[in-house]
């Protein structure tokens, strides 16, 4: 057993989980946090891209649109590298209710919401595919924001002050003594030795997944219903800026611009475990007819990929476990001092990525007033490491990147012109990283041909490090193949079919993949 | 002499091309564009799993043929096999494709599986390995297709065909195919490897690499045009050698498809590139003729037979839409396998994706036929990839069912004369 020694454990890697490590190591606090996979691989990598406005709640919920449109300029700033500032527009279709136009836009005023009504001929110049038929168009500060990206960079910067980042290691009891909280004992996932992290406050930050932490200090009773929502990724931009439907939210109301690609999202569906969401055809059928909505012949664009996220929802006694959508989406924070008298645990759950910050400093304030600590909260002013030069995202970076090293370095992703250096180098930073770990970071994989073409250069390449046998660099083929089938297959139509059948004559046809020797277990991490 | 119309360039267009130019029919080839056999290994598979490892493919079929009555392999038979491969064969001649029908060789592939194969280029054949072999693997720095510790590793802990191990190591050269160039595909070398120059510096440098008493596998780019480029590679070094072939672009697959390409070209076909049919023409249930898209306006060919040999999801043949619906693109032809409810699961590594099954099911002429069994039109013959209820890529089935399939579509072609001669002209409606 390893043994570690810290002041606060932060459990969980997602968008809150990563922010609330990084405030707790600028207070001052020497803190340590693990999750049981890769950062953003819960609902923070299954979410919708979308940096809020505000502009989608300021009929509906009058404070989260405030609080959006606030932190969304201090997450443009402070994660400069993972927004893009598209910009978005509400637009109101024939068919739906026409007096929402109104409510909307007096909700915005009221919120404070950025907003400015602009004619339908400025909103069809700046997106041209949009429905030419709608009757009202709004102009908000809607962004794009690499999940992802944003984690790692919130995790960085919480490691230039000193904290640990632990991936890939499992939770499984927290250890009291009588009424403090004394230990977390985890599970190292990729070596199976068990780590007791020795800490004086631990802060669950678990998601969807925050009640089964709870229990493990024998906090019983929190409930996390989570609210399945599915997305599809049309592969390419069908639109620039954020397009939402001007209605009162409902699904598959909004088309965001991330990265190559647009993402139509998202319904809402209650779950029962949120380890297994599935994507359930009608629900991709309802999506493709939302998308007709927004963007007329929606359905003749090509679908790449699909995902399924988990809204972690903190029941409220208020409304039927049925009806997610409208149960607090704000933040909730449980004191387990209050609630079930143990000292130095918290609970931090629900909310929004686009509030990540705000959540993680509410938290940390809670904990510093128990701790009896007067620290500030500084996350605001400081921009994470790679983003001080405030230089927001573009779509185009990487094409400017490989012009420049294109003689002298190879393209390992075309789809996403992913050179071999950045796979490289994130390798020999992150030797136990799985491809779909290192995919969420680079994209390896993620264009039109989903891992076609890059697959085996990804397995070929892994296979020259130092630390990874022949069976891990097969075992991380076979996985990954594994892995891009489960977000293609709902989706399976049109054009992908064709890729799919390439793809298949690559790996099976010529390469006969599936004859390779067999491991005696499967590589799952 | 019949007017032919055969739509399609892949493997089976073009071999159906030539078998009914050789018969004396009047073709013409209409394509959208260059098939799937320039993408694919570039050997002749027959039939590699079933889903054990197939040592005899001929053999082999009916036992295929017994537990699927629906395979295509069921309908064309061992005979019609042999005949379809060995005539292919001959088309592209010994340079690019040697062995024995009867008897699968097993090849390794880019990432080190031993793959079953019927026919291959003899480029290859030194990759057949056997127990206690010393084989070195070569890589390219510059070509990023090609790892040659995946190839080597996989196989230095994979029983050979004898039971056996083969000791298997890997190596690196450094050779720019262009001056300055870090990435370049197999093709950008094997143009280069066509030059006497470049092949001299290849030489020497593979040479500094390997041991004595080495077999040397290699990438996949031995030369496009010259088919003795990799001979002469083997004598400069020594030792046998072998190719591997890589995924797109594929060099071994652009040799056979440039051969049978430049044979069709200059056996008086007329050959309409770029153009995509849009559906027949019909009259008393047979195809009078085809519709063309060309650059304005759409053209109709007269047909007194037509071979359609569109390839199958891959090409576009099939579309799945939207809506989960399968069809055929050009003629809306009766397709098997469609209405299945489970047409695709979420298991990557479990059983086949039934998707891919679909197609069009044919009768012994290789017409496709309806529902009960009789022919949609009864002078169009179907071939190659639009045929259902194979799992090619899987089974290694692919070239085998096109050959056969094009070369007895080809050899029961259903033109006026014939259909007259045998009095099966009948009036069925235009559908
Ligand atoms: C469909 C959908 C669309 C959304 N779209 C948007 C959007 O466009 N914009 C926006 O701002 N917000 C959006 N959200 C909300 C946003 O995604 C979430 O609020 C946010 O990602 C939650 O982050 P989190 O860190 O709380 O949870 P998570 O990201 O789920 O993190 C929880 C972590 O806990 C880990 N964990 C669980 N059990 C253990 C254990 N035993 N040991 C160790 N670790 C464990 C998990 O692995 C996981 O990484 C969306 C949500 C959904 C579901
Ligand atoms: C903003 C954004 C943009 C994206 N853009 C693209 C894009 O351009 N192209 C593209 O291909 N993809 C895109 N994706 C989708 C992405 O590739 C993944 O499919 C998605 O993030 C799912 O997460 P994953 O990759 O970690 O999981 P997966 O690859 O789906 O699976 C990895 C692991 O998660 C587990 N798992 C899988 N599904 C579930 C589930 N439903 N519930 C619980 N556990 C599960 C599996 O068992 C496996 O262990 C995007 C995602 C986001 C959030």
């Amino acid at each position: 057993m390893r043994r570690i020694e810290t002041d606060v454990v932060v459990i969980g890697g997602g968008a809150t989980g990563a922010g609330v490590v990084r405030d707790v190591a600028m207070r001052g606090y020497r803190a340590v946090l693990v999750d049981r996979a890769d950062l953003g691989q819960g609902t923070t990598g299954r979410y919708h891209g979308l940096l809020h406005s505000g502009g989608r709640y300021v009929v509906s919920d009058a404070r989260s649109a405030t609080e959006c449109a606030e932190e969304n300029v201090i997450v443009t700033n402070i994660h400069a590298d993972a927004v893009e500032r598209t910009g978005g527009l509400f637009i109101l279709p024939p068919e739906d209710p026409q007096d929402f136009g109104d409510k909307w836009w007096q909700g915005a005023k009221d919120t404070k919401v950025p907003a400015e009504e602009i004619s339908i001929a400025e909103a069809l110049k700046r997106e041209p595919r949009i429905n030419p038929h709608i009757t009202r168009a709004f102009a908000v500060e809607d962004g794009a924001v690499d999940g992802w990206q944003m984690v790692w960079g919130a995790a960085n910067s919480a490691k230039l002050y000193g904290a640990e980042i632990l991936t890939y290691h499992r939770v499984a009891k927290i250890i009291r003594e009588e009424d403090q909280v004394r230990a977390v004992m985890c599970t190292d996932e990729k070596t199976g030795e068990d780590v007791q992290i020795d800490c004086t406050f631990v802060i669950n930050a678990a998601g969807a997944w925050a009640g089964e932490i709870a229990a493990m200090a024998d906090c019983h009773d929190v409930t996390v219903v989570p609210g399945r929502g599915i997305m599809i990724a049309m592969n390419h931009r069908l639109v620039n800026s954020v397009v939402n439907r001007c209605i009162y939210p409902a699904d598959g109301d909004i088309l965001v611009p991330v990265h190559t690609v647009s993402i139509i999202g998202t319904t809402d569906v209650k779950a029962d475990d949120p380890d297994k969401l599935t994507i359930p055809r009608d629900e991709v059928q309802q999506m493709m007819d939302a998308g007709e909505v927004l963007v007329p012949g929606f359905r003749k664009a090509r679908a790449v990929h699909a995902w399924a996220g988990a809204r972690p929802l903190v029941k409220d006694g208020r409304v039927s476990a049925e009806d997610t959508r409208h149960m607090s989406r704000g933040m909730s924070v449980l004191d387990h001092a209050d609630r079930d008298g143990l000292k130095g645990l918290l609970t931090i759950s629900g909310g929004k990525l686009t509030t990540y910050r705000l959540m993680a400093e509410h938290v940390v304030d809670q904990m510093c007033e128990q701790l009896g600590d007067e620290r500030p909260c500084r996350t605001a002013e400081e921009a994470v490491p790679k983003s001080e030069e405030g230089k927001n995202y573009v779509v185009t970076h990487r094409l400017e990147e490989r012009e420049e090293d294109r003689l002298a370095d190879q393209i390992i992703c075309e789809c996403e012109l992913m050179s071999r250096q950045s796979y490289v180098d994130l390798l020999e930073a992150q030797p136990q990283a799985t491809l779909d770990d290192l995919r969420r970071q680079l994209r390896l994989g993620m264009g039109p041909c989903q891992g076609g073409f890059c697959t085996t250069r990804a397995a070929g390449l892994a296979l020259e490090h130092e630390n990874i046998d022949i069976e891990r660099a097969t075992g991380l083929l076979r996985l990954f193949l594994k892995n891009r089938w489960i977000g293609l297959w709902p989706i399976l139509y049109g054009d992908q079919v064709r890729q799919t059948a390439l793809d298949n004559w690559i790996f099976q046809g010529t390469l006969d993949v599936e004859h390779l020797p067999t491991p005696d277990e499967e590589l799952t991490v | 002499m019949s007017k032919i119309v055969v739509i399609g360039a892949g493997i089976a267009g073009l071999t159906a091309t030539l078998r009914c130019v050789a018969a004396g029919h009047q073709v013409t080839t209409i394509t959208k564009g260059i098939g799937g056999l320039q993408l694919g290994q570039g050997t002749m598979d027959i039939l590699g799993y079933m889903p054990n490892r197939v040592e005899r493919p001929l053999d082999d079929l009916a036992a295929l043929a017994d537990e699927h009555p629906d395979h295509p392999y069921a309908i064309l038979n061992a005979d019609a096999v042999r005949t379809g491969v060995n005539y292919f064969a001959e088309l592209v001649g010994e340079d690019l494709l040697v062995g024995d029908p009867e008897r699968n060789v097993f090849l390794p592939t880019a990432v080190g599986a031993l793959r079953p194969t019927a026919l291959a280029q003899p480029s290859m054949m030194a990759g057949q390995l056997s127990d206690g072999d010393s084989v070195v693997m070569v890589g390219i720095r510059q070509l990023k297709d090609f790892y040659p510790g995946l190839a080597a590793q996989n196989l230095a802990r994979s029983t050979l065909p004898d039971g056996g191990r083969a000791a298997v190591r890997a190596t690196y050269i450094d050779l720019p195919a262009r001056k300055g160039e870090a990435d370049a595909t197999a093709l950008t070398y094997a143009r280069v490897m066509d030059d006497p120059t470049f092949r001299q510096l290849f030489v020497t440098a593979v040479k500094k690499v390997i041991e004595p008493g080495e077999k040397v596998g290699l990438p996949a780019m031995l030369g496009l045009k010259d088919p003795n480029s990799w001979r002469e590679v083997a004598e400069g070094l020594g030792t046998e050698v072998f190719e591997v072939p890589l995924q797109p672009p594929s060099v071994p697959g652009m040799r056979l498809n440039q051969t049978l390409v430049d044979k069709v070209k200059n056996a008086r076909v007329r050959w309409v590139y770029g153009s995509q049919v849009l559906g027949g023409v019909a009259e008393n249930g047979r195809l009078t003729g085809v519709v063309a898209g060309t650059t304005g306006h759409n053209v109709t060919f007269p047909a007194d037979a037509v071979i359609h040999a569109p390839g199958g999801f891959e090409s576009g043949a099939l579309e799945l839409d939207s809506y989960n619906h399968v069809f055929e693109r050009t003629f809306d032809l009766p397709l098997a396998g469609a209405d299945n409810e489970e047409l695709l699961h979420g298991n990557y590594w479990g059983e086949e994706q039934p998707l891919f099954r679909v197609g069009v099911r044919v009768d012994e002429q290789m017409r496709p036929v309806d529902a009960d069994g009789s022919a949609v039109y009864e002078n169009l013959h179907a071939a190659g990839g639009i045929i259902a209820n194979a799992n090619r890529w899987r089974e290694k089935s692919g070239d085998g069912i096109a050959v056969a399939s094009a070369v007895r579509a080809a050899d029961s072609l259903s033109t006026p004369t014939t259909a007259a001669a045998s009095g099966a002209m009948d009036s069925k409606g235009d559908n």
